[in-house]
């Protein structure tokens, strides 16, 4: 907290014991481009679209899945900027855990540090919420591939499918029918991207989406190359 | 960026806040004041592990070779007979450490950390070798020679093959081949009488292998195996773990005919008391020990 | 005399076929004066992990502290027990972190892994790691011990005939030290748990 008498949280109950901050913070992320993943049996897929709003933007150097660690990545829907402070934290969270310990942060203690710092930020002074939910990929310490949603209040949830940002209703209400309890990487790729092309305006292709993917078979979380997107795309036709 | 972000939230009381700690400096003198009166002695300071040791490296025509012994020393004993002195930095970049064991051991995870980080944060790229030379230079120069860390570093980026020696006081040189450590002066024998530049692999290897069985054999301080890298240009990295033995005892130890005198017997010892306490079912809490509630969202 | 040598100890850590043992002595000194000889050197840190601390009583005591705290957050946290590999990591990074002002303490670490199988290592004061298959020791007499083990120690050997190789050797170890002996004990850490014994030594 503090110490100035002037910096108290902008995120103060109201009246009705709502804390607006928080609550515009989700507004922000539900403006956000769709993001979504699904934990299969042999792994885990996050995945987002990448739709710039002049055609005139240079892509190349934006990023939205992020590796935090060897095997574990983000993605998120909301305010980018946000989002990097969190990347950057998560990363040098999981350095000084692999320091301590000689083992990489496992997934669901990076989720509990960055659920812890988020929180933080709705109950210090002279900051404000982050503008961002996340959702973390990974495979747990006991084998088991595991998707994760972090929103702006410090929530955590684990899923097993789930979409966040623009569209997630419809995106989630599609997941909830594509879903199987015994749905493989590959098929949860391919379901990842077509729920995806639901709310996408255009045609996706392997530029204008990003796919993270972490396999339990090395344990190591990749990028696809937009030639791989453009591959499962392509088989989907 | 995070400039404008509180550096303490996220943080608590057992995360690694970096850098050391130098809480007990006070207690261990005037500890060793106190024991130094009562027994008028001198040499009242433990002495830490050190790796006598012989590192070296080479640049050869198609990257880099790096080597070392295998042993550690705390005074005269050897600590640990097959030590491992070729620290990983990158993939690209491997290091040589001789010094305080410690010191090598955990500046180079150190290092090889923030060059992990760095690559993350600018775009997954390849690490450069000035790159990691500079921060363990920073790093050794800000401790004064205090940590005593002796390297040798090696690597291959996209501007070629990189050979790097580091003192401990953060002075460097790059150069086309080195010896570091006690053993050094045996291995540079070696190095000097044998060196040319653009040497092929297979050469290469040899030379830097005859010059560390120099050191195992000529000094004191180095001993046991004998471990090479290779990093070459196109970034393939092979590793050559105890890739000559020359002071096996297994197949001495095994030629001997152990007396059964030294089998201990059942009841060899007297006992006073024996407990037994059983390993607790399990391991931890599982879901079927709690009541889960689902989350009010 | 070193500091480290000030309270006087003995300790090793020995594997067998599936089990691994730890062995410490009783005494507690202060240089040739015996003041205890109930003193407790090796400390558990869950079912199958135990670690002997030789040096200075009182870092004994107080790495002793530091470790159960850490461990017990480890284990509230992250919902499993330590693997003796992480926990030896741990322990190093606390020494090292210490670098210039360091606890005199040699720790032993003694352990059955996740897959059952033996984990032994040592450190030195500041945390320079050295692991090992066959034994580890750490304390006064650490060249009579390195002596006696080097001897009698054989791979493979069952629960029964590795108790009695490691007591045997610290035994005859701790007799020609002046510094430690007083009894000792022996932990013999196997799947089903952990057997503990007393033993009778002399007392000079």
């Amino acid at each position: 907290m503090g110490d100035s008498a002037y910096s108290f949280s902008l995120t103060t109950f109201s009246r009705t014991g709502k804390l607006l901050q928080i609550e515009y913070a989700l507004n922000a992320v539900a403006n956000g481009r769709t993001a979504l993943g699904i934990a299969a049996t042999d792994g885990v897929v996050i995945a987002t679209d990448k739709k710039f709003a002049s055609s005139l933007v240079e892509g190349e150097g934006v990023q939205k899945v992020e590796r935090i660690t060897k095997g574990s990545g983000f993605v998120y829907s909301g305010v980018g900027p946000d989002y990097r402070v969190l990347v950057r934290k998560g990363r040098k969270s999981a350095q000084a855990y692999y320091r301590e310990y000689n083992e990489t942060k496992p997934v669901g203690q990076l989720v509990k540090s960055t659920a812890s710092v988020m929180q933080e930020y709705t109950q210090s002074g002279g900051v404000r919420p982050f503008g961002v939910s996340l959702l973390v990929a990974g495979i747990d310490s006991d084998g088991s591939p595991r998707l994760f949603q972090v929103d702006p209040s410090g929530a955590y949830f684990g899923w097993k499918a789930t979409a966040i940002g623009k569209n997630y209703v419809n995106a989630k209400n599609f997941l909830e029918k594509r879903y199987q309890e015994d749905m493989e990487l590959e098929d949860a790729i391919h379901t990842a991207l077509l729920t995806l092309r639901e709310g996408f305006e255009g045609e996706m292709n392997g530029t204008n989406i990003e796919v993270g993917v972490v396999s339990k078979s090395d344990g190591v979380f990749r990028l696809l190359t937009p030639e791989q997107i453009q591959d499962y795309l392509d088989e989907a036709n | 960026m995070s400039e404008f972000t509180n550096p303490d939230i996220g943080l608590d009381s057992t995360t690694p806040t970096g850098g050391f700690n130098f809480e007990n400096v006070h207690r261990n003198s005037l500890i060793e004041s106190q024991l130094q009166k009562a027994t008028s002695k001198n040499n009242i300071t433990p002495l830490a592990t050190k790796t006598g040791t012989t590192i070296v490296g080479l640049v050869y025509k198609n990257g880099i070779v790096l080597g070392a012994d295998t042993r550690s020393t705390n005074d005269t004993t050897v600590a640990d007979k097959n030590c491992e002195k070729i620290h990983y930095i990158a993939p690209n970049i491997y290091c040589c450490g001789a010094g305080t064991a410690a010191d090598t051991e955990k500046t180079t995870e150190l290092i090889s950390s923030q060059m992990e980080l760095l690559r993350m944060n600018t775009g997954d790229g390849q690490s450069r070798v000035v790159t990691a030379c500079t921060m363990l230079k920073r790093m050794l120069f800000r401790y004064q020679g205090y940590v005593s860390a002796a390297l040798v570093l090696g690597g291959c980026d996209v501007n070629g093959p990189h050979l790097y020696q580091i003192y401990p006081h953060g002075s460097t040189g790059k150069l086309p081949f080195t010896t570091m450590g006690s053993g050094s002066l045996a291995a540079m024998a070696v190095f000097e009488e044998g060196f040319k530049d653009d040497l092929e692999e297979e050469e290469a290897v040899e030379l830097v292998k005859r010059a560390i069985l120099a050191g195992i054999f000529n000094d004191l301080g180095s001993g046991s195996n004998c471990d090479t890298t290779v990093i070459r240009l196109d970034g393939t990295v092979v590793h050559g773990r105890n890739c000559i033995m020359p002071n096996e005892v297994k197949p001495l130890r095994d030629s001997v005919k152990r007396s059964d005198v030294l089998n201990m017997r059942k009841g060899t010892t007297a006992v006073l008391k024996s407990t037994f306490k059983p390993r607790k079912s399990g391991f931890g809490v599982t879901l079927a020990d709690v009541t889960v509630t689902p989350m009010e969202t | 005399m070193s500091i480290l040598e000030y309270n006087g100890a003995a300790i090793i850590g020995m594997s067998g076929k599936n089990c691994v043992a730890i062995a410490s002595d009783n005494r507690l000194g202060i240089s040739y004066q015996t003041v205890a000889m109930d003193f407790q050197k090796i400390f558990q840190m869950n079912d199958s992990l135990m670690v002997g601390l030789a040096g200075l009583a009182s870092d004994v005591q107080t790495l002793d502290q530091l470790l159960r705290f850490r461990m017990n957050l480890y284990e509230l946290r992250e919902e499993r027990q330590m693997t003796p590999k992480v926990f030896t990591n741990l322990l190093s990074t606390m020494l090292y972190e210490k670098r210039f002002g360091p606890y005199f303490c040699e720790p032993v670490i003694a352990g059955l892994d996740e897959a059952g199988k033996p984990f032994l290592s040592t450190m030195d004061l500041i945390g320079a790691q050295a692991a090992a298959k066959d034994f580890v020791v750490a304390g006064t007499c650490d060249g009579n011990l390195y002596g006696m083990c080097e001897t009698l120690y054989k791979p493979d050997m069952e629960e029964e005939e590795l108790f009695e190789t490691i007591a045997q050797a610290l035994l005859a170890s701790v007799d020609r030290d002046a510094l430690s002996g007083w009894g000792g004990v022996v932990h013999v850490i196997t799947e089903k748990g952990i057997v503990s014994r007393e033993l009778k030594g002399r007392q000079d």
